[in-house]
């Protein structure tokens, strides 16, 4: 009874979410969120139209992180294969990047035929500073739950100057580094337990 | 410069590192850097950029800043190749675990590997902002102008869009 009341309740999910709505979706995903996407991500997905519940979402972006790409577009796929298979990934994903795209696209064209301009060089230059800041803060906020473990700390810091200093091919680093981080993580996790 | 083996080749490369990219695209960047510099597609100013301008556009960035190199490289034809390089070896990978996540979701295994990988994929992303920092580098200005931005995006729970118009407008006022 249960499981038809679940099949039941999926058939129900699968013909109320149209693919349009799924694409409209992720359009504005992709449209509201400037630098952050997960913070719309979430809204738009859990609060909105709860797709999918909190605890779903999280585990939803812990798999995309453990994944290679942008997790947001992993977000995405994941939500529309959830919701209708791989024409829902597809409507999705389409959402997310095909209007954003064309139109960043254009706004990129038409600095390329103004880059001479000494304004535009001078407003890029303290974009690009910023925004290389951003990154860097980034990747502080993401080290901060790891920051009492010695041995994370140091992979962080190796990966850090192979590719910034020593400028090692990304391949390089993640296969030389990969395996010998992961040992640690292994012997750390059978010691505490 | 617009050749189309100069186009497949970018994309070639671009589906190696999608397909690698752990901790999504930032990631990446000096990889990419290195690769364009190396074959004298772009130049370190264009390279930051189209890095500045991906970040203003709202929308999916990451595409996009590999979607200018591909345009300068080979016009329109080489920002699609690049973007489908970049999103679409991912989107297959995300497709295809998504449906086995369920089959090793509480193995003890994966959660080894995850915090072995956190720590490269976090010094990854600070790298590919270190070199973004460098590449866009006009002296001391912004070099302030960067710390700056850390400071406020780790201290603080300001709208990175707020530092990013600042970064902005102090540039057009020639603050660099």
């Amino acid at each position: 009874m249960v499981v038809m009341t679940q099949t039941m309740e999926a058939r129900h999910l699968a013909e109320r979410v149209a693919l349009g709505a799924l694409f409209v979706g992720f359009l504005k995903v992709s449209l509201l969120g400037f630098g952050g996407g997960l913070v719309w991500a979430r809204r738009i997905v859990v609060e909105r139209q709860r797709w999918m519940d909190d605890q779903e979402f999280a585990e939803t972006l812990t798999l995309c992180q453990f994944m290679p790409g942008p997790n947001i577009v992993g977000i995405t796929t994941c939500v529309g294969s959830k919701l209708r298979g791989a024409v829902g990934a597809v409507a999705a994903v389409g959402g997310f990047i095909l209007i954003p795209w064309a139109v960043g696209l254009s706004l990129g064209g038409l600095y390329l035929h103004y880059a001479h301009l000494a304004v535009l060089q001078n407003i890029l230059s303290g974009l690009s500073a910023a925004a290389a800041g951003l990154m860097i803060a980034t990747g502080i906020r993401l080290l901060m739950p790891h920051r009492s473990r010695r041995t994370a700390l140091l992979f962080t810091a190796l990966a850090f100057t192979g590719m910034a200093f020593v400028k090692l091919p990304l391949l390089v680093v993640l296969l030389g580094l990969a395996p010998l981080s992961i040992a640690v993580a292994g012997i750390a996790s059978a010691r505490a337990s | 410069m617009k050749s189309p083996s100069a186009s497949v080749v970018l994309a070639a490369h671009l589906v190696l590192l999608s397909s690698i990219s752990f901790g999504g695209f930032p990631s990446v960047l000096p990889d990419v850097h290195n690769f364009v510099m190396a074959n004298g597609w772009v130049t370190d100013r264009e390279f930051a950029d189209f890095f500045a301008i991906s970040q203003v556009v709202p929308g999916p960035n990451m595409i996009l800043m590999m979607s200018f190199i591909g345009l300068k490289v080979g016009g329109i034809p080489g920002a699609i190749a690049s973007a489908l390089a970049t999103f679409g070896p991912p989107c297959l990978m995300y497709y295809t675990a998504y449906r086995l996540w369920d089959r090793f979701r509480d193995r003890p295994w994966q959660q080894i590997v995850r915090r072995g990988l956190a720590p490269l994929t976090i010094g990854l992303v600070i790298a590919g902002g270190y070199v973004m920092a460098r590449a866009g580098d006009v002296g001391w200005q912004s070099a302030l102008i960067t710390a700056a931005a850390v400071g406020l995006m780790v201290g603080t729970r300001l709208n990175p869009l707020w530092i990013l118009m600042t970064g902005g407008v102090l540039g057009g006022l020639g603050f660099l």
